[in-house]
């Protein structure tokens, strides 16, 4: 495993960052690091490129622990946050310069990596420009190209591709492919997660401090067909429906959108089929039943937002049911 | 030897900018034009009087070396109390510490460099000092004490303005802290000793009110007078005034704050007072690296159990 995380917490004063993270990510796999916002991504991130220290829990990096910090552990990771960090006054050379210089590695051993890195970047025209006249797209190749410089195993990326237009997004995600390709292991944290599911191999999902969903971006899609909701159209009363919804043991939650009753069912087809025949024997108008088509965007919203509950019991209060 | 790279690119930048270069020329011109109405003046009373005032040409030297003296104290905190607070302000800091870079790295390159600077503007303005040499009156071990003072003092002054970067996140109230604790050193040693002093004349005016004379002189601000070791311009007025044959030392002190036994720090006052500022100076750098490491992995200790 490139990267293990064990019951990992981190508070602030009162508030619980990390409440016992788990997760690993193994060798070569692009990891997509998904959670709404304060869910502790940049917390976990921040501790293990050893800017945060955790109150309790492990956390190795190609079996080193990351507390002891050392150099050998340092030359391992590479960081890239959701900010830029360029110096004013200073060209593409010298600031690339100055990073490989921070790792001790000087001279034209330095120069020779970085050209091939901002070749890779497409930056290799732009190294006598001065870094604060890039363009936003530039600035973050740049920093990608930072944070490759002592060519690390596990590039750790926070939110990369925010403020991107959609082209260097997709430039940003077609180096990040090839950098996969180059064996490199990636951990990628973003809001934007069309496209982690067409980027990644891995996925994790966190929120409130833990991981509640984690494993290979093709059996998590699969899971997702399975557990999306069922939407039922009725024409009319909708009450007659969701009595008979509310009786069924499959039935986990009910909820209502755009007239539409969302209903998330654990069963298999047959019980699907069964449910829709006893909607239609009670003489419900059904007009409309249908799985939801599965994306990685509602499971995210299935697993982060708890507001849909609150929706049915609302609902509920409303109609008296 | 390998180049600190903070200094390297601290350096880089800041030979890059106009501004180093145009205050090194204002600090100077103005130097100069002083130096130039002094010279003037000198020779215009030998015009009416026939007499060579040579103290006026020391007069000079007192001139340059207390203006540059105030610039050290009030210049060094300004170059120095942005530096860390200014990577975290562009969020840079935490993209050095997740290299091998150690934090005592990053302190003691931005120390240097802020260091260097003001070791460029001091050196510049020596041909200054030379003229006193001209007419004679300083000996070249009373330059190598005034230099010993700078380096003392801009060494404090710049660690402690890095200390307090390091320390506040933002730069302002990091600016502003330096600039406070540097003035309680200065004024509040000062201001604690005339104090105590008549604190002590009162309870002598108290005890002897019906008394006649004598016991007033033994009034003296006691030991806080050691206070005055960590104050970097009660120490410059001490070398100053005693290389300049103004005054004497310990006369000073007794002058000021009432009758003080001789001893050995009296005795050492200067070279005690400038081992005391580097000491200070050690501290403030030892908080800062402590206060940057603080939120990182504490790489020292670790580094040694690997190797």
């Amino acid at each position: 495993m490139m990267l293990e995380i064990r019951d990992l917490h981190k508070t602030f004063g009162k508030f619980h960052a990390l409440n016992g993270l788990d997760m690993t990510i193994p060798q070569g796999a692009l990891y997509g690091f998904v959670g709404p916002n304060g869910a502790g991504k940049t917390t976990a991130i921040k501790i293990m490129t050893g800017l945060l220290r955790a109150d309790s829990g492990s956390a190795k990096i190609d079996g080193v622990e990351v507390t002891k910090g050392t150099s050998q552990l340092k030359m391992k990771i590479g960081y890239v946050p959701d900010f830029f960090g360029v110096y004013d006054n200073l060209k593409v050379s010298e600031y690339l310069e100055f990073f490989s210089s921070c790792y001790g590695i000087d001279g034209l051993k330095a120069r020779t990596r970085y050209m091939t890195l901002l070749e890779q970047v497409g930056l290799e025209d732009k190294v006598n420009f001065y870094v604060d006249s890039l363009s936003r797209g530039m600035k973050q190749r740049l920093c990608l190209a930072r944070a490759l410089i002592h060519d690390p195993a596990l590039l750790v990326m926070d939110e990369p591709t925010s403020g991107l237009d959609p082209r260097t997004r997709y430039e940003f995600r077609e180096i990040l492919k090839e950098l996969r390709e180059q064996g490199k292991t990636i951990l990628i944290s973003s809001h934007v997660l069309s496209e982690l599911s067409e980027l990644c191999t891995d996925i994790g999902i966190i929120e409130q401090g833990k991981i509640v969903l984690s494993g290979s971006m093709g059996e998590i899609l699969r899971r997702i067909n399975a557990t999306n909701p069922l939407i039922i159209s009725i024409l009319g009363q909708k009450d007659k429906a969701l009595a008979i919804l509310k009786s069924q043991p499959c039935v986990q939650t009910i909820s209502m959108k755009d007239g539409d009753i969302m209903v998330n069912f654990i069963g298999e087809e047959r019980d699907e089929a069964m449910l829709l025949q006893q909607l239609v024997d009670a003489e419900v108008p059904v007009h409309g039943f249908t799985r939801e088509r599965g994306s990685l965007e509602t499971l995210f919203m299935q697993i982060t937002d708890h507001d849909g509950e609150k929706a049915v019991l609302v609902h509920e209060n409303e109609s008296g049911i | 030897m390998r180049t600190n790279p903070v200094y390297k690119r601290e350096i880089t930048v800041s030979a890059r900018s106009f501004r180093l270069a145009l205050v090194i020329m204002v600090f100077n011109g103005i130097l100069a034009l002083i130096a130039l109405l002094n010279m003037y003046s000198v020779v215009e009373r030998v015009k009416m009087t026939a007499d060579i005032q040579y103290s006026s040409f020391l007069n000079l030297y007192v001139f340059v070396a207390v203006v540059e003296f105030i610039m050290l104290m009030f210049i060094m905190p300004a170059l120095t109390a942005g530096s860390i607070s200014g990577e975290r302000e562009r969020q840079t800091l935490d993209l050095m510490l997740t290299t091998t870079m150690k934090p005592s790295d990053i302190i003691l390159g931005k120390l240097a460099s802020s260091f260097s600077t003001m070791f460029i503007m001091i050196v510049s303005s020596f041909p200054l000092l030379a003229v006193s040499f001209v007419y004679g009156g300083i000996t070249l071990s009373d330059v190598f004490l005034l230099l010993l003072c700078y380096v003392a003092v801009a060494l404090m002054c710049g660690s402690m303005g890095i200390c307090f970067s390091s320390i506040f996140k933002r730069s302002t109230i990091a600016t502003a802290v330096t600039y406070g604790v540097l003035i309680v050193v200065a004024a509040g040693t000062y201001a604690a000793n005339t104090f105590a002093l008549s604190i002590s004349q009162m309870n002598i005016n108290n005890i002897y009110s019906n008394t006649m004379g004598g016991m007033m002189e033994t009034a003296s601000s006691g030991g806080f007078l050691y206070l005055l070791l960590i104050n970097p311009v009660a120490t410059f007025y001490m070398m100053i005034s005693g290389q300049t044959g103004s005054n004497q030392m310990a006369n000073s002190f007794n002058r000021w704050f009432g009758p003080h036994p001789e001893n050995f720090v009296t005795k050492y006052w200067v070279v005690i007072s400038l081992a005391l500022q580097l000491l200070l100076a050690l501290v403030f750098i030892m908080i800062a690296i402590y206060a940057v490491d603080r939120g990182g992995v504490s790489r020292r200790k670790t580094e040694k159990k690997v190797k």
